[in-house]
């Protein structure tokens, strides 16, 4: 009897101690997060940024969601749909990471997301801008954070005709993105009476634009209404200035990126533009900026932009649906984030997270990039709310249940 | 059809032309004289755009485009020395694949010092704003530039062809044994032609700085085209590098108007048709992998 006693005791204090073992080691399990963001190819600086907004979204959070520390697993795209996809799906495959976020490039992010929702894994595009990310290409398991190329462009497209001309050329970067900027625009041209006079279409990774400009330039536009970004986007800005173009015309860039001006000589400059996000529109953004800035000194500008700011939103995002959720299943965490309101976004609107297509809609900045040393170079001339500007269900009937 | 608009796209590519001719004379000279297909030379075009950049930003213009050069050159030295010497007179591939591998690395190192970002060089004060050529305008720096890259082309074409020291380069591309024979020094000779193309390498790169945003990957980006112009021209052919250029040049320039979706595929097709009906290029007298054999 006394033998069953004491194995007993044996038994309870060695279960008891392989059941503290086993709880202590679901409690430090953390929660993996991917970043498939570029590292290297025509969007490297962005994704250099991108990452910056994600890590401070997670000191934000103290580290940690639901008890569990916040492991960020870098993986780089390389600008790069095929990688992408490749390690997008390594990340899932042998690190069991299942949320995973990243831009820049459209291109990658349809790829990426795809993976994820073969996976069962989610994805949140945190800089791709193209409208078929929320539109023919929008997944159950994806998210969009910045506003689509559709919301940018139909901001800006009155402006521009009523102030800056109505006669269009475009400059199109030959690729998903590009061409649903222009198709955009193309869109409106009908609504606010303008016409369009020609198209140049680029393909990435060009770097020499004088023969597309010199069609440009002898083309009789009032307009150049451009969607290249990137590298290719500094070049073909400088070379604008080159060629004199902004002497003979406006220029209109349907999505003007902070670090592309940033990059060139103050006197070099002159583009109109709508942004996503602007640092000085509120004072929240400014002291963001200075985080931003404190965190990665060696940043290519030393203010929020786009990237960093979208990151920090896209991770804000996730971890908050991870909080309401209360588990880390992600069918949960995307019930969790359709229709979630931010409020603290730091943004003149607050960010609404669409159930039907998941596009974020928060503000958009419309302005002209100034000849001035510094970080403000940019004038804001007006901001809008994404709301009255983004796609209608009835305009972009998507189906995330299939 | 605008008839200026064509035109205004000719002139465009006779002065891309004699940019990518600087960029790729280099390339074409130490292929043909010392026998190495050298993948470095987008990198030592990087850090003329790179040395440039950090030079001018606080010494100024003439200054950095004085010591861009020579610092490119100095590394070509280095590479040299250290690397190419090991493998003079073996198999080509020998020579591509060391240079590769040592510019790849290098790209990193460029990544490591100056970072991932994009620069912008300004246009020197003098050669600001646009010029009108007829009612087509047109930017004044790139005519004096094409006139500069003009004017190096003449000049290493005089050194090849009318100095006693062109004359030995251009035997040591036939026949390097007899060179050193004749009782000159072929390890000089070749260490001499690695560092005048690194020179015209970095230069290129000086020139390109203000026109193009300077970014870790242009060497790649270069080299490739300086490669195709190098193999049309002919190796070691100055005149065919200048004319292979002024082609490339134009041909992409035209396309843009016509055939806009085939620009980037344009250069690889002249060459195709080129090495087909003439191995060794438009001017060259020697292939890129030895003697060709005519049975």
């Amino acid at each position: 009897m006394v033998k069953f006693k004491s194995t007993l005791i044996l038994s309870m204090i060695l279960i008891l101690i392989v059941g503290c073992f086993y709880a202590t080691s679901l409690a430090v399990e953390p929660i993996k997060i991917g970043l498939v963001s570029p590292k290297s190819g025509n969007y490297a600086d962005h994704g250099g940024m991108e990452r910056v907004g994600m890590y401070l979204a997670v000191e934000d959070f103290g580290g940690e969601v639901l008890g569990r520390p916040i492991e960020l697993v870098e993986a780089d795209s390389e600008t790069n749909p095929d990688i992408a996809a490749r390690r997008a799906k390594a990340l899932i495959e042998t690190q069991d990471v299942m949320f995973l976020m990243g831009g820049v490039s459209s291109s990658v992010g349809i790829a990426v997301g795809s993976v994820c929702e073969e996976a069962g894994a989610l994805f949140i595009a945190t800089n791709e801008n193209s409208d078929t990310i929320t539109g023919s290409k929008a997944m159950k398991h994806m998210f969009r954070v910045p506003p689509n190329m559709a919301i940018l462009v139909r901001g800006a497209a009155q402006y521009v005709a009523d102030n800056l001309g109505k006669k269009w050329y475009f400059i199109t970067h030959d690729y998903s993105w590009g061409q649903s900027g222009t198709r955009w625009a193309r869109n409106m041209l009908d609504v606010v009476g303008a016409e369009e006079i020609g198209e140049a279409k680029v393909p990435m990774g060009t770097r020499d634009f004088s023969s597309y400009l010199l069609q440009v330039a002898n083309s009789g536009a009032e307009v150049a209404c451009v969607t290249v970004g990137g590298f290719d986007g500094i070049a073909l800005y400088k070379q604008m200035n080159e060629f004199g173009i902004f002497d003979k015309m406006k220029v209109w860039w349907t999505l003007a990126d902070y670090p592309d001006s940033y990059a060139l000589q103050p006197e070099q400059r002159g583009r109109y533009g709508m942004m996503e996000v602007y640092w000085t529109a509120t004072p929240e953004l400014k002291e963001f900026s200075k985080r931003v800035y404190k965190n990665n000194p060696n940043a290519p500008v030393h203010v929020t932009e786009t990237n960093s700011y979208h990151g920090w939103l896209g991770m804000t995002a996730l971890l908050k649906g991870i909080e309401a959720a209360g588990t880390t299943d992600v069918d949960a965490v995307i019930k969790a984030m359709e229709g979630m309101i931010i409020a603290d976004n730091m943004q003149p609107h607050p960010t609404y997270i669409r159930p039907w297509d998941h596009q974020f809609i928060d503000s958009m900045f419309f302005g002209q990039d100034k000849q001035v040393s510094g970080d403000d170079i940019t004038e804001v001339l007006f901001s809008l709310p994404c709301k009255d500007y983004a796609r209608t269900i009835s305009e972009n009937p998507v189906d995330l249940t299939k | 059809m605008n008839v200026s608009l064509v035109l205004a796209l000719f002139f465009n590519g006779i002065v891309l032309g004699l940019i990518y001719a600087v960029v790729a004379v280099g390339f074409s000279l130490v292929l043909g004289v010392a026998q190495v297909i050298n993948f470095s030379h987008g990198l030592l075009f990087a850090f003329g755009a790179y040395f440039f950049w950090s030079i001018s930003s606080v010494a100024g213009f003439w200054i950095a485009l004085f010591l861009s050069p020579i610092l490119v050159a100095m590394m070509g030295l280095c590479i040299e020395l250290l690397l190419i010497r090991r493998v003079y007179g073996q198999d080509p591939l020998f020579g591509l694949l060391i240079t590769f591998g040592f510019a790849l690395a290098m790209e990193e190192v460029i990544r490591m010092v100056w970072g991932k970002v994009a620069y912008s060089v300004s246009t020197p004060m003098f050669a600001r704003g646009q010029l009108f050529i007829g009612d087509i305008i047109y930017s004044k720096y790139r005519i004096i530039l094409a006139v500069f890259s003009l004017l190096i082309l003449l000049l290493v074409w005089w050194v090849i062809t009318r100095t006693s020291f062109g004359a030995i380069i251009k035997a040591g591309m036939f026949d390097s044994e007899m060179i050193s024979a004749l009782g000159h020094n072929l390890p000089l000779l070749r260490t001499g032609i690695f560092v005048i193309g690194a020179f015209l390498a970095g230069l290129a790169g000086v020139i390109a700085a203000p026109l193009w945003s300077i970014k870790s990957g242009m060497g790649t980006d270069i080299l490739m085209p300086a490669f195709i112009i190098a193999l049309i021209g002919g190796l070691g052919s100055i005149k065919g590098t200048i004319i292979a250029g002024l082609l490339v040049g134009t041909v992409t320039s035209l396309a843009v108007l016509f055939i806009p979706r085939f620009t980037d595929i344009l250069p690889y097709l002249m060459l195709i048709v080129v090495l087909f009906y003439k191995p060794k290029g438009l001017f060259g007298e020697v292939t890129i992998l030895g003697e060709v054999r005519e049975e």
